[in-house]
């Protein structure tokens, strides 16, 4: 636009950003500030809005308590559980849904189905078929001699329970991401690989998943970020609860507790910030990464 | 390729074992959902029920106030879509094409809270909520959610590929900013107007976190909350557990198979920034 | 409408876009704005929809000035260069909605959008969309919407830049079948000289934002007012030699001292060895067999000397380059008649077919008749 803004135009684009910018700020910018601020309270009436005391207490806090620790590493395995593992499966199955096959709709349509559906609805079955003495799981593990496992009561295995069905949630949402980067390549270059005589695989790994790489990195950085964010699956898993012995306890489990069952505030608070630091330097590393390969 | 390394048959059979993977758990919900009492807990698992006990649906639905649950569910996606398209196609507007003071660090702000992750939000919006005497209320379900800046990213990107003459056009027809928008702008970027519309109601049904936290009675519950306390106040029965999971699950699946094509791409859009 | 203005000035930032621009169209005239890519000429065409408001100066509608008028209420009418068609509408819906907005109740709407479909000649196409309509079929419907209204004024945006050729020679004609149907004062801007020679009454020929020369197109062609409209017009384009007067003030020398010919008459005596550049149109070399007795320099008759280089057939007409001591020339001939590469020729050329402009300025050294033209006007060079 060749104009230049003025104080009616101004006047006037406010209008249009009024009801968008009154939600947004009541209930997004004002709640970061604020939460920021409140992680730094160590003395206060929040609900009366009255600060006595301002300071890192709240961080040491963390830095002390096993249970955030807990939650932490719990974080760092569930991550490391899920994100390889649903990427690599993901992956494959776009390779082979890519292509003209047939059912292919139908495949589309079904590996799709658990991501519009909801986490608490679907963990509800999950938790029956992961029951030690009627699952369906220990009964196809006893057919193969394994004997059964106490997936949601044993500390052990509360965890890989947690993996196995936010992989099984999660394949979907990675799978139409790798569709979509696989249509990103021009068919051109391997009918070029062909004529120069180079097999599938060599084809696969020279041409495909060199030119794959940014959408593997950007589902990658997704993945880890929503995975660190894990919640609903661990409430409805567990009923309501962390795992046994808090075994299945995540950082946002952990800033739930604290906000919703202690009503501590500004540990809570100061855990989001954690929270927010770690998706932040992801994102930053995104970033960089990305800048780095356009330069190139 | 993929395709090339194994033989055709070979990947129809592993795409058939990974689709069985993913139906099987809805397969179990809707077969157990159907069971009576005495076939649930079998070992060996009776895989279909003898008889088909649809009476479950009607026993889980009416344990607890499911319907009331569906209602609020229905009010609150509704409400809250229709709040957030409304907002959206305004200010998307005003960053595409209005031009005024601040716009360019305003929209930087604004992306620049996509960063941060909700649950930094948690605790203030249920100070403001509480202070604004909303918990417990419809308005503390719906209004903090009628507003998305991923969506007025999203939306101001698409009105940005609408050539400009179509609005000198309009101009001179003598159609002013507000008739263009609707008239004009908003048939031309429906596919997008779609997208956003069918991922917020996704969004809106399943979500569990913030109606959890802020509704304390049961005529406030949204279904995922209600489905939880359910799973308590069922305790074994595991027939109705599955029936009323099934009941949270069938709308979405439904909209989704009805829409297929909009969610996907949709989807695989949020993904691909360019 | 007449359509005046006084000192239009356009800036954007630091780029002048148009500078200080006076001209004026008579009511029903037909006018070209004509003129390299960037030279302002869109822009003045917004400014006259009033899209853009002008950064000085006036525009005036019939006497009135409009500046803060805006665009929908200038009564005007508009064509854009990608015809700017509602993409989800049908052609009849898109002709029709400049009337929906000012509330003409349904029937008489109807009514209108026929009879406009009918003077552009898509009454079948009504129900179509855009997308499912031809480029010339999509220009058609959008001077429809343009001209529903009843609009005082017409202007059209590169109207015919986004046909294919054929089609361009189609639309050419419809555009001025359909213009004098309705007897608008019509501006157009192109940046085709032969889209504007054709379809204009009169060319407003503009560089960096400024106007260079406004006249009928056949005066802007035989009497450049300057260097940068004969270098503009003209396919091929004319021959610039460098040259200085002669000894005796009435005879031009080519570089080297080759006597070409006797200055125009109507053009003031200039000091000997002034510098001047020479234009000369490729069709108005006469070619002569070589063989021929060279020029008597003190006839000032000049006869140049020179080679076929190159030999360019476009059917009717073919354009030899031809190599000579003041460098090569573009010569049009007929096709029949002209030589081959390699055969020596001898060019000539009338005084009255020069067009002489000063080195520095470029401005034309001959009298240019200002105001409207005269029908008898070009014939007076010979």
């Amino acid at each position: 636009m060749p104009d230049k803004p003025n104080l009616r135009s101004t006047a006037k684009a406010f209008v249009y950003l009024a009801p968008a910018l009154l939600v947004l700020g009541t209930f997004t910018i004002y709640p970061i500030v604020e939460s920021f601020l409140l992680s730094f309270y160590t003395d206060y009436d929040y609900f009366h809005d009255r600060v006595y005391r301002l300071g890192f207490d709240n961080y040491l806090y963390l830095l002390k308590d096993p249970e955030f620790h807990l939650a932490l590493r719990n974080t760092a395995v569930f991550v490391i559980g899920v994100v390889p593992i649903s990427i690599a499966l993901s992956l494959g199955i776009a390779l082979m849904l890519y292509r003209p096959i047939p059912l292919r709709s139908f495949f589309r349509t079904v590996y799709f189905l658990p991501t519009v559906t909801s986490v608490v609805a679907v963990a509800v079955v999950w938790r029956w078929i992961f029951h030690s003495d009627y699952g369906l799981l220990n009964f196809g593990l006893g057919l193969l001699g394994i004997q059964p496992v106490r997936w949601l009561t044993d500390p052990r295995w509360a965890l890989p329970a947690l993996i196995l069905f936010a992989i099984w949630k999660s394949l979907g949402y990675n799978i139409v991401l790798f569709l979509a980067g696989l249509s990103n390549i021009p068919e051109t270059y391997h009918l070029a690989a062909r004529l120069d005589r180079a097999g599938p695989w060599r084809r696969f790994w020279s041409i495909t998943f060199p030119l794959l790489w940014p959408t593997t990195f950007f589902v990658s950085i997704v993945s880890i970020i929503g995975a660190f964010k894990v919640f609903d699956e661990v409430y409805a898993l567990f009923g309501g609860s962390p795992g046994p012995l808090s075994s299945a306890l995540t950082l946002v489990y952990y800033i739930f507790v604290k906000f919703y069952r202690e009503q501590d505030y500004a540990v809570a608070s100061a855990a989001a910030y954690v929270l927010f630091l770690i998706t932040f330097l992801l994102t930053v590393i995104q970033l960089w990464i990305g800048r780095k390969r356009t330069a190139v | 390729m993929i395709r090339d390394a194994l033989s055709r048959g070979t990947i129809l059979f592993l795409l058939s074992l990974g689709a069985a993977l993913m139906l099987l758990p809805f397969a179990w919900m809707i077969s157990t959902s159907l069971k009576a009492p005495n076939e649930v807990m079998l070992m060996p698992p009776k895989w279909m029920p003898s008889e088909w006990h649809w009476d479950n649906y009607v026993r889980a639905l009416t344990m607890a106030p499911f319907g009331r649950y569906f209602l609020n569910s229905v009010l609150v996606t509704a409400l809250s879509t229709l709040g957030e398209l409304i907002t959206t196609i305004l200010a998307a507007y005003a960053f595409a094409r209005l031009s005024f003071w601040g716009r360019d660090f305003l929209f930087s702000l604004l992306l620049g809270t996509m960063m941060v992750p909700g649950e930094v939000l948690l605790v203030p919006n249920y100070v403001t909520l509480a202070r604004l005497g909303w918990i417990d209320r419809y308005e503390a379900l719906i209004i903090p959610w009628t507003a998305s800046v991923f969506a007025i990213f999203l939306l101001r990107q698409h009105f940005l590929f609408v050539p400009k003459e179509l609005g000198y056009a309009a101009r001179v027809d003598g159609a002013g900013d507000f008739r263009f928008l609707w008239t004009i702008m908003v048939p031309i970027v429906r596919p997008a107007i779609v997208t956003i519309v069918v991922l917020k109601a996704i969004g809106s049904w399943n979500a569990f976190l913030w109606p959890l936290i802020v509704t304390n009675s049961r005529e406030m519950r949204t279904l995922p909350v209600g489905l939880t306390a359910f799973t308590t106040e069922a305790g074994t029965a595991y027939e109705l557990l599955m029936a009323a999971s099934a009941f949270v699950i069938v709308p979405m699946i439904v909209l989704y198979l009805l829409l297929q094509r909009s969610i996907v791409e949709g989807l695989a859009r949020t993904g691909i920034k360019g | 409408m007449r359509v005046e203005l006084e000192g239009l000035s356009m800036r954007f930032g630091d780029v002048t876009a148009v500078d200080r621009l006076d001209a004026v169209i008579e009511s029903g005239e037909l006018v070209a704005l004509l003129g390299p890519s960037g030279c302002g000429k869109t822009t003045t065409l917004f400014l006259l929809a009033g899209l853009y408001r002008p950064t000085a100066g006036v525009i005036r509608f019939d006497g009135a000035v409009v500046n803060d008028v805006p665009p929908e209420r200038r009564e005007i009418g508009m064509v854009f260069q990608n015809y700017a068609l509602y993409p989800h509408m049908t052609a009849f819906d898109n002709i029709a909605f400049p009337l929906k907005v000012q509330k003409i109740p349904k029937n008489r709407r109807r009514e209108m959008v026929l009879e406009m479909a009918r003077l552009v000649r898509i009454e079948s196409l009504l129900e179509r969309k855009p997308a499912q309509l031809s480029g010339g079929q999509q220009q058609r419907v959008a001077i429809a919407r343009a001209l529903v209204k009843r609009p005082k004024l017409l202007l059209l945006d590169e109207p015919l830049s986004n046909l294919d050729a054929r089609l361009r020679l189609e639309m050419r004609e419809e555009i001025r079948r359909i213009v004098s149907n309705v007897g608008i004062t019509t501006v157009f801007v192109t940046h085709d000289q032969e889209e504007a020679m054709s379809l204009a009454d009169r060319i407003l020929l503009m560089r960096e934002g400024r106007k260079v020369q406004c006249d009928a197109p056949d005066m802007l062609y035989l009497r450049p007012a300057h260097r940068f409209v004969a270098e503009f017009l003209g396919n091929p384009p004319i021959n610039l030699l460098s040259a200085r007067v002669g000894a005796g003030g009435r005879c031009l020398l080519l570089n080297g001292g080759t006597p070409l010919t006797d200055l125009p008459e109507d053009i003031e005596p200039l000091p000997p060895e002034t510098p001047v550049v020479v234009g000369i149109r490729p069709e108005d070399f006469r070619l002569e067999a070589a063989g021929v007795a060279l020029g008597d320099p003190s006839a000032c008759r000049g006869k140049i000397a020179g080679r076929v280089a190159v030999r360019e057939t476009t059917g009717r007409e073919t354009l030899l380059r031809v190599e000579t001591c003041a460098g090569a020339v573009r010569v049009l001939a007929p096709t029949g008649k002209a030589p081959h590469p390699g055969t020596a020729v001898v060019l000539t050329v009338e005084p009255s077919a020069l067009h002489l402009f000063h080195p520095e300025t470029g401005e034309s050294l001959r009298k240019i008749p200002q105001g409207l033209p005269k029908a008898a006007s070009g014939v007076q060079l010979a």
